[in-house]
């Protein structure tokens, strides 16, 4: 019996990471042989950088070609001095429904700065949705299915141990490689790992 | 001068195997933790450190778990323990002072001692410093002892 409580606790991260995959929040093509999850969390300043610096040189030379696709995953920190990030991940996920997740997560780390201060988060997101799209959201946002997959990612991440943002999961043939700290200092190890996952 | 009391040597010998058998599959266990993941992960914790450029991480991620892995080995065969001893006394010191110092300057940075995930913590230090207490305990002993004739 402790065996298969132990069996099941194992597996739980893997059957996880393959069922809630939220394709609203995915770059590139479910069938890609390497899947990179990101965990982020929209006012961890070295996310922002992540999203802005590295996720475009990702996209260039991995996604387009198929060979990784981009899984982002919420992990709002509980800190004091992120007070709005949950609220962030809510609505860039209720966003991912109406196929609108890169754009707003876009505004949020563009401006991070600027809500993270002023706690005008929606406005941000706002910026970048139509009129209907933004009635949809708010609406979306209340539904507790959303809240449901935040709460689902941050789980994720306990059981792996992630401890710091952003963090990588890199998933290939079943086994996750775990990449904490992504940035373009270090993009030329996370090159050479994805390339030698090939 | 006082006579050490009888059955003293042979409580030594007998710590002395113990500690070398324990840090013997310390060191094995970290060395076969680092080589059967990619070394970019192990290279990353190094990285994290700031104190290498990026060509010297990369080569101390690819040798540091192959000397750890033949230390472990020797430390566990026990034969020429003196070599080993201080070895592994010697890294476990720049292990230490490492994460002191990243502690001290506030880093939150994973160890890197068995693999990702583990932040540098209390509970960290208080290991390698047993650990590093251990080895230097071990390398003592070892050159205290009588040298075994071939």
């Amino acid at each position: 019996m402790k065996l298969l409580v132990c069996l099941l606790a194992a597996l739980l991260p893997c059957l996880a990471a393959n069922n809630d995959i939220d394709k609203g929040k995915m770059l590139g093509s479910a069938d890609a042989p390497i899947r990179v999850e990101v965990f982020s969390d929209f006012e961890c300043p070295a996310c922002r950088a992540f999203h802005e610096q590295v996720i475009p040189l990702l996209m260039r030379e991995y996604v387009l070609s198929g060979k990784i696709s981009i899984l982002f995953r919420a992990y709002p920190l509980p800190i004091p001095d992120h007070r709005y990030s949950r609220q962030a991940a809510i609505y860039s996920t209720a966003a991912a429904r109406v196929g609108k997740y890169l754009e707003v997560s876009d505004a949020l780390f563009r401006n991070q700065m600027t809500w993270a201060m002023n706690g005008k988060w929606w406005d941000t997101i706002a910026s970048v949705l139509t009129p209907a799209e933004q009635k949809k959201v708010q609406e979306l946002a209340k539904e507790p299915s959303v809240a449901a997959e935040v709460q689902r990612d941050v789980d994720l991440g306990q059981q792996m141990r992630i401890n710091s943002t952003p963090t990588l999961v890199i998933w290939y043939r079943g086994k996750d490689y775990i990449f904490p700290g992504p940035s373009l200092g270090n993009y030329n190890l996370l090159r050479s790992l994805l390339n030698g996952l090939r | 001068m006082e006579a050490a009391p009888p059955g003293t040597g042979r409580i030594v010998r007998l710590l002395a195997l113990i500690l070398r058998i324990a840090l013997g599959v310390v060191f094995v266990y970290a060395a076969w933790v680092k080589l059967r993941t990619p070394w970019e992960l192990f290279a990353l914790s190094i990285n994290s450190y700031l104190i290498l450029p990026m060509n010297w991480v990369e080569f101390v991620a690819h040798t540091l778990p192959w000397v750890e892995l033949v230390v472990g080995l020797g430390l566990i065969v026990g034969l020429w323990l003196r070599v080993w001893a201080t070895m592994a006394s010697a890294m476990l010191a720049v292990f230490f002072s490492l994460m002191v110092r990243a502690d001290v300057k506030g880093m939150e940075i994973n160890c890197g001692c068995f693999g990702p995930g583990e932040l540098i913590s209390w509970k960290t230090l208080l290991r390698d410093g047993s650990l590093l207490a251990g080895a230097l305990a071990l390398t003592c002993m070892s050159f205290l002892q009588p040298r075994k004739k071939a």
